[in-house]
């Protein structure tokens, strides 16, 4: 195999059958351990399923939510997920535009991520609604009722936000994996092959199918940052439209979008970790991935803090009454807890483990995501249930305590991901092989940009890039 | 249809084929678009002789987006029109979420033609025996010659072998030549 | 002919006794939710009255406020709606249609007055008290979103009557339950649109205010303020 760049010695450069061989072994075996982390999984997702069910014969006063608290766990759950499902587009569509090569292994990761995010977060609404049978009439379509949804509702545009994005994705998603499918397809044999013949479309390689292949990728890469950017702003607004001291606020739109890229990132890097371990690919998801993304992560920080603090400071300030009931309850009544919690999990925990060099390991980006994740979710919670107990008019004030009902669907929820996340690992190379493949494939850079590429770091060396496309 | 081709072990050795074929092409009865290649990785950049592929696509949709904005429009204003019915003290239709819905329906229009431009133009699915070689997968890069003269199959094996591939084989989909294989 | 059908609250009258809460409740078939919903904020009161304590002990004095659904002209829970369960209809009333709603309960996270109320669960009537209902309205099931009407029913009736007959509803002609039962006649019913009504009248009175104004919604319930608490000017 020609190895037509100038790697220093000490790069790695994988064959392409050592490629191939590692990315689809997952597809090809399945462990023991595979099957009853899977039968695991299901337990909690039954149990969900079983619990939604009852909520819908019963009537949904079983959940915890009440008067004036309508809104509780399924909002913060529908507002989380459709956060984390912001992981994909950042790094496949931003990292793609922007030619960083160190994307290669990671694309798909990410953009699984989002498509299964935005499954689970896009049933909450159906989940929350008190009949949720009805939640058809949501679509327009002519019924023979004659009446249309009402398009100037927040859940309307949701709706179709939603929708564009969900189709986005998935297109976004299943375009680069025709060609390994194709790879698949040729080496497996019996049930497998046949269903991977019809599953790869009857993909070649020609020149023709790549172009148009890489052109859809680049229309898409363009296409998909904008609807993420509005997918949140307009699940955003479901509340910034609302009258409710807390929630009427202008910067919900960006601030939301930042609290998502922010939460998706971390997601992003825990599905990483546990791919690197379980599936041993510690020559494709190198520290230099989790540094890079550590990093992304870490500016996303800084922008979640400056956001909580601009939206507090502007209510602290402007001390309208109806208001500062809600703020002294997050900050000192009731939800200081669950505040300062957030606060540490969201900033002071990560903001130390990502800027200091040392600390930015492998093991130090995962602990930083496992408390953003959970920061997050507490920060769409004080979103929603302190401001809707503390309306205008006092008498009214009430408390939203959850029940099992919804404790147990949340719950069921992160295993649904984790399960579909893992069948889709079973089923397709997580790692994109074409892509991987064609980054090793680069050709060398000029003498000049390589004297402009940073020096080698001591302690780095393994993953010292040697190309603008670091595999 | 029929071929001979060879596979090659990497993008230099398969640019060099093409380009020698080319060369060639009116010694040993070679069509115009009679040169083949089948890659596991996109490398139209890498290797210059071949045809560049040109696709309207991102005309398409741009065109893609307009239908749908329309479609937004017209969704929004029709189906509020023909039901007028009061909120808030708002207009029954106004700029703002006609804008918003407008601009769902766009870039969902540019995405679903993107999608469809690229199934029909890349002629997907496509299920019949085509010329393919599964060493492809392993990383070989196919560079044959679609429907050769008769004459001149030994010299193009030759040439092929010249210019560094691994293996010459030959394909056919016509149930008249089960000779060569192609296909696994 | 359209009216534009408002109310007037005078708190120096109201006692605070709730004659119209329970009217409200025998006239528009609404359950009673039990001790252990009502302790969790699940009861369901379309006109409520709030309570208020002034001063230090002994000097205590109690003060009530009846809170209907305002029928905003500017409502903020109708735009929310999806499925134009909460609408304005041409009789300047906040309609509810209980069966287009699918149970989002956006529109009570938007009202800043409170005034909407949920059915968390079916509606349970122990015989024989089922055989009050009030056949002129409905019974929501669960999962339906409502809230006071000001009696539509009665409005629809008196209009259809005046409508026979071929002339204008007069004013006092009608009115809601709550403001039927009231024995201090401490609220007002009628046109707002017609400027001799005495609901039109009061609602012009140097002790009206509207509740929340500063949020935008233009209640059509006027409040006529204590006379002890407009100080002294």
């Amino acid at each position: 195999m020609a190895t037509n760049s100038i790697a220093p010695a000490n790069v790695a450069r994988l064959s392409d059958d050592r490629i191939s061989h590692d990315l689809l072994h997952p597809v090809f075996h399945t462990s023991r351990r595979f099957y009853l982390i899977a039968l695991l999984l299901t337990v909690p997702i039954l149990a969900a399923i079983g619990a939604f069910l009852y909520q819908a014969y019963a009537g949904i006063g079983v959940a915890g939510i009440t008067r004036p608290v309508f809104w509780g766990f399924y909002i913060t759950n529908f507002v989380f997920w459709i956060g984390i499902s912001h992981a994909g587009t950042l790094i496949s569509a931003i990292l793609r535009l922007a030619n960083a090569g160190w994307r290669r292994p990671v694309t798909r990761c990410a953009e699984a991520i989002t498509v299964f995010a935005l499954v689970i977060g896009a049933s909450f609404p159906v989940i929350h609604l008190g009949r949720p049978w009805l939640f058809f009439w949501l679509i327009p379509y002519p019924s023979e009722r004659g009446i249309w949804p009402n398009f100037r509702s927040p859940l309307l545009w949701d709706f179709f936000a939603i929708g564009t994005y969900i189709t986005g994705s998935l297109t976004f998603l299943l375009l680069p994996i025709i060609p390994d499918w194709a790879t698949v397809r040729d080496k497996a044999s019996g049930w497998r092959k046949r269903i991977y013949t019809v599953l790869a479309l009857g993909w070649r390689g020609t020149p023709r199918e790549w172009r148009r292949l890489e052109m859809g990728m680049r229309i898409m890469a363009v296409a998909i940052i904008p609807v993420a950017v509005s997918v949140h702003t307009i699940v955003s607004w479901d509340f910034a439209m609302a009258p409710v001291p807390m929630w009427h606020s202008t910067v919900f739109g960006p601030y939301f979008v930042a609290g998502a890229i922010f939460s998706g990132i971390a997601a992003l890097i825990i599905a990483m970790a546990f791919l690197r371990k379980f599936l041993h690919l510690e020559e494709y998801l190198k520290p230099i991935h989790f540094d890079n993304l550590g990093k992304l992560l870490l500016l996303m920080s800084l922008l979640w803090i400056y956001f909580i603090f601009a939206e507090r400071l502007t209510v602290w300030y402007g001390n309208q009454t109806s208001e500062m009931a809600a703020f002294w309850s997050i900050q000192r009544g009731k939800f200081a807890i669950l505040f300062w919690t957030m606060v540490f999990c969201n900033f002071l925990i990560p903001f130390p483990i990502l800027a200091i060099k040392k600390l930015r390991t492998i093991a130090g980006t995962v602990i930083a995501s496992v408390t953003v994740v959970i920061g997050m979710w507490i920060e769409r919670f004080l979103i929603i249930v302190p401001p809707l107990e503390h309306k205008y008019l006092p008498y009214a004030w009430g408390n939203y305590r959850p029940t099992w009902v919804e404790i147990t669907i949340t719950a069921g929820t992160f295993a649904a991901m984790a399960l579909l996340y893992l069948l889709f690992v079973k089923f397709v190379p997580i790692i994109s092989m074409w892509e991987f493949k064609a980054g090793q494939h680069v050709p060398p850079p000029s003498p000049e940009r390589i004297s402009a590429l940073s020096p080698v770091q001591p302690g780095l060396q393994s993953t010292l890039p040697a190309t603008d496309s670091e595999a | 249809m029929n071929a001979i081709y060879g596979l090659f072990t990497d993008s230099d050795s398969a640019g060099q084929a093409v380009k020698a074929l080319r060369m060639a092409s009116s010694r040993l009865h070679i069509k115009a678009d009679g040169i083949v290649v089948i890659s596991p990785e996109p490398i139209e950049e890498r290797i210059a002789d071949l045809p560049k592929e040109r696709t309207p696509m991102p005309w398409l949709a741009a065109l893609g987006g307009v239908l749908g904005g329309t479609a937004g429009y017209m969704l929004a204003t029709f189906t509020q029109r023909t039901y007028p019915l009061p909120t808030g003290g708002m207009p029954i239709v106004s700029l703002w979420p006609t804008g918003i819905v407008m601009y769902e329906l766009t870039m969902l229009g540019a995405i679903l033609t993107t999608l469809i431009t690229f199934l029909i133009t890349a002629r997907l699915p496509n299920y019949r025996k085509q010329l393919y070689d599964p060493g492809i997968s392993d990383g070989k890069i196919l560079v044959g010659v679609a429907d050769p003269d008769c004459n001149c199959r030994a010299e193009l094996e030759q040439q092929l072998y010249q210019e560094g591939a691994q293996l010459v084989k030959e394909f056919s989909n016509r149930r008249s030549d089960v000779e060569g294989e192609g296909q696994s | 002919m359209a009216y534009r059908w408002g109310m007037v609250i005078d708190l120096d009258r109201c006692t605070g006794c709730e004659a119209c809460v329970a009217a409200c409740h025998a006239e528009n078939n609404i359950a009673t939710v039990g001790d252990a919903a009502a302790a969790q904020g699940r009861a369901m009161h379309w006109i409520r009255v709030e309570r208020y304590w002034e001063g230090e002990f002994p000097n205590v004095r109690a003060w009530f406020r009846p809170i209907p659904c305002q029928q905003c002209d500017a409502a903020p829970c109708e735009p929310v709606c999806p499925t134009y369960a909460s609408y304005h209809n041409a009789d300047g009333l906040n309609a509810q249609v209980y069966n287009r709603c699918i149970g989002t309960r956006y529109c009570a996270n938007a009202c800043p007055y409170m005034g909407r109320y949920f059915n968390w669960f079916n509606p349970v009537w122990d015989k024989p008290l089922n055989l009050q209902l009030n056949p002129d309205v409905s019974v929501r099931e669960a999962a339906v979103m409502e809230k006071c009407t000001f009696c539509i029913q009665r409005i629809k009736a008196a209009e259809i009557k005046a409508g026979m007959e071929k002339r204008e509803i007069k004013d006092g002609e009608f009115s809601p339950a709550c403001v039927q039962s009231c024995p201090a006649g401490a609220m007002v019913f009628g046109d707002l649109d017609n400027p001799d009504s005495e609901v039109s009248r009061l609602s012009r009175s140097v002790r009206g205010t509207k509740l929340l104004s500063e949020v935008g919604t233009f209640p059509k319930v006027t409040y006529l303020e204590r006379e002890s608490s407009r100080g002294d000017e």
